[in-house]
C-alpha cells in the first residue's frame, strides 16, 4: 500500500513536469502550426547551461534563472526569425526537418562542449527530502510540482482574459483574420516561439537538481513531451496537464511493479491505448 | 479620402490586377462589383496590406501607404470585413469584439465601441458568451461587421457581406450599411449582388479579369452595357 502511494505521489510530481515540458510545445503548435522535434534537446541545452553556471559561478540552479530564461529567449527569437520564419509556409516536410536538423545540432554542439559523460548539477535543495504521511519526496520534485502547476495556472489565465493572450489565440484559429485585426502575425509567433523556450529554461532549473544529463536523452525527452501533448489534445492546456500526470504516474507504477525497463516503456504502452479510445486526445481540444 | 493610382497586384508572377484606379470620397458608399475571379478580394487586400502591390500607390488621406504593414493600416482605420467572415470560431462573441478593437487605435475607447455595436446589432447581445463558430452564418456576418465597428473604421471595407445568406439577413445587412453611410462612415462595399449594390452606392466600379471596365455613378452604372457584360464574361 505504502509502495503505491509512494509512486502515484512520484508519478504525481515527476508528471507535472512533463506537463510543463508538453506546455512549451503545445504553445508553440497553436500559433505556428509546428511541431518543435528539438524541443527536447533545447531542454537538454537549458539543463546544460545551468550546469555550466554551476562549473564556473557556483550558482544554484533556481538562481541561474535570471540568466537561462532570457538567454533561451533569446535563442527561441532567434532560431524562429533566422530558421523557421524563411521556411514558414513550405511543404510541412520541410518545418519538420528543420526541426530535426535543429535536434542533432544542439545535440552535437552539447557533445563537443560538454563531451560525451553523465553530468549532474547539484542545489542545495537537493538531498532535503519532504515527509507527506507514509510517502517520502525530495524536496526538488515538490518544487517543480508546485512551480509547474503556477506556471500553468498563470499561462492559462494570460491566454483567456488577456489581450496578448487573445492574440495567440487569434492566430491560431485565423492568422489572416488576426492580421486583419492589426495583429502583428509574424511578431506573435516571433514571441511565442521565444515563450516557449522560456518555459524550456524554466523547466530545466527545476528538473536539473539531481537529475542526470547527458547529451543524448533530448529524443527521449521530446518523446515524451509530443506523447503528453498529443494525449492532451495539442492545444488544450488544461488536458496538457492531465496528460502529464497520466503519463508521469505510469512510468512510476510500472518502474515499481514490473522492471526499470518496463516502466519506461509504460508512457507509450498508455499513450497507445488511450489514442485508440479517444483519438482526439484526452479532454476535447479547446 | 482614399486615392488608388495605377495598382498592380498578382500571386506569385499571375498578375490579378492591372493598373486600377479608384477614388473613393469622404463619407461616399462606393461599390466595387465584379464576376468570379475578376480580382475583387484581392483589390480589398491590398488596401489592407496583406497582399502586396507590385506597382501603383495607395494615397489614404494624403499619405502614402502603399508600404505600410497591415498593423500600421488598421491603425489608421483602414479596417476590411473579410469575405467568407473570418470570425474567431473558438472564441464568444464577445472575445472576437475585444479583438476588434485590439489595435494601439481603437483601444482606448474600446468598451464604448463594444456598446455601440451591442445596440446596433442587438442580436449580438443574445449572444454574447456563445462561441461565434456556433453562430448561423447571418450572424456571424453581424459579428464580423460588429468586429470590424469596434475598430473605429475611418473607411470599412466589406467583402461581399450577403454572401450564402438568406434573403432576410441581405436585406437587413444592407440596412445596417446604409445606416452607417448615413451616419458619416465611408464604405467600400464589395460584392457580386449587383442590383442591390447599385440601388445602395453612391458610385461604383466594375471590376473585369483585374480592370476597371466601367465606373460611374451608380444610375449610369446600371445602365451601362459593358456592366452586363463584364458579369456574363462576354
Ligand atoms: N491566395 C491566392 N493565391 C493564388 N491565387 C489567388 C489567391 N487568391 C486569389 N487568387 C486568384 O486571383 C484571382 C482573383 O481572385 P479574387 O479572390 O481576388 O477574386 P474575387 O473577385 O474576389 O472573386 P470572388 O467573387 O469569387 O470572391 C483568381 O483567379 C484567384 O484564383
Ligand atoms: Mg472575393
Amino acid at each position: 500500500m505504502d509502495e503505491l502511494l509512494q509512486a502515484l505521489a512520484q508519478g504525481f510530481l515527476v508528471g507535472s513536469t512533463y506537463g510543463l515540458l508538453a506546455l512549451g510545445m503545445g504553445l508553440i503548435y497553436s500559433v505556428s502550426g509546428l511541431v518543435n522535434f528539438a524541443h527536447g534537446d533545447f531542454f537538454s541545452l537549458g539543463m546544460y547551461l545551468c550546469f555550466a553556471l554551476f562549473s564556473a559561478f557556483a550558482l544554484d540552479p533556481y538562481v541561474s534563472l535570471v540568466i537561462t530564461l532570457p538567454a533561451m529567449m533569446l535563442i527561441g527569437a532567434g532560431v524562429y526569425q533566422f530558421l523557421i520564419r524563411p521556411i514558414a509556409g513550405h511543404h510541412l516536410l520541410m518545418v519538420i526537418q528543420l526541426t530535426l536538423g535543429l535536434a542533432l545540432l544542439v545535440q552535437n554542439g552539447i557533445l563537443m562542449v560538454f563531451g560525451g559523460q553523465f553530468e549532474r548539477t547539484p542545489s542545495i535543495v537537493e538531498s532535503k527530502l519532504v515527509l507527506l504521511g507514509p510517502v517520502v519526496v525530495r524536496m526538488p520534485h515538490v518544487i517543480a510540482c508546485l512551480a509547474s502547476f503556477g506556471i500553468a495556472a498563470a499561462l492559462y489565465v494570460l491566454l483567456r482574459s488577456t489581450d496578448w493572450g487573445r492574440a495567440i489565440r487569434s492566430v491560431h484559429q485565423n492568422a489572416k483574420a488576426a492580421a486583419l485585426m492589426g495583429i502583428d502575425v509574424g511578431r506573435v509567433r516571433m514571441l511565442t516561439f521565444a515563450a516557449g523556450l522560456g518555459l524550456l529554461a524554466i523547466a530545466a532549473a527545476l528538473i536539473v537538481p539531481g537529475t542526470p544529463m547527458h547529451p543524448s536523452l533530448g529524443l527521449r525527452y521530446t518523446v515524451i513531451t509530443l506523447i503528453v501533448m498529443v494525449l492532451g489534445g495539442m492545444t488544450n492546456f488544461v488536458g496538457i496537464m492531465l496528460a502529464g500526470l497520466v503519463i508521469g504516474i505510469s512510468e512510476a507504477l510500472g518502474t515499481i511493479y514490473l522492471s526499470d525497463m518496463l516502466g519506461m516503456l509504460m508512457p507509450y504502452l498508455i499513450f497507445v491505448v488511450i489514442m485508440l479510445l479517444r483519438p482526439q486526445g484526452l479532454l476535447k481540444a479547446a | 479620402m482614399l486615392e488608388v493610382h495605377g495598382l498592380t497586384a498578382g500571386y506569385g508572377g499571375n498578375p490579378v490586377l492591372e493598373d486600377v484606379r479608384i477614388e473613393i470620397g469622404r463619407g461616399k458608399l462606393v461599390g466595387l462589383l465584379g464576376a468570379n475571379n475578376a480580382g475583387k478580394s484581392t483589390f480589398i487586400n491590398c488596401l489592407s496590406g496583406v497582399v502586396p502591390a507590385s506597382s501603383g500607390r495607395i494615397l489614404f488621406e494624403g499619405e502614402d501607404i502603399t508600404r505600410l504593414s497591415p498593423k500600421s493600416r488598421v491603425e489608421r482605420g483602414i479596417i476590411q470585413v473579410p469575405e467568407g467572415r473570418l470570425v474567431f470560431p473558438d472564441m464568444s462573441v464577445r472575445e472576437n469584439l475585444l479583438l476588434g478593437g485590439v489595435n494601439a487605435t481603437a483601444r482606448p475607447r474600446r468598451a464604448e465601441r463594444i456598446d455601440y455595436v451591442l445596440d446596433l446589432l442587438p442580436r449580438l447581445k443574445e449572444r454574447i458568451g456563445q462561441a461565434a463558430g456556433t453562430l448561423s452564418g447571418g450572424e456571424q456576418q453581424m459579428l464580423a461587421i460588429g468586429r470590424g465597428l469596434v475598430a473605429e473604421p475611418r473607411l470599412l471595407m466589406l467583402d461581399e457581406p450577403s454572401l450564402g445568406l438568406a434573403p432576410r439577413f441581405v436585406q437587413y445587412v444592407f440596412e445596417i450599411i446604409d445606416k452607417l453611410h448615413a451616419d458619416g462612415l465611408t464604405v467600400l462595399l464589395v460584392e457580386q449582388n449587383l442590383n442591390l449594390t447599385l440601388r445602395h452606392s453612391d458610385y461604383c466600379y466594375v471590376l473585369e479579369r483585374g480592370r476597371v471596365v466601367v465606373e460611374g455613378v451608380s444610375a449610369h452604372v446600371k445602365d451601362d452595357p459593358r456592366t452586363k457584360s463584364a458579369y456574363l464574361g462576354l
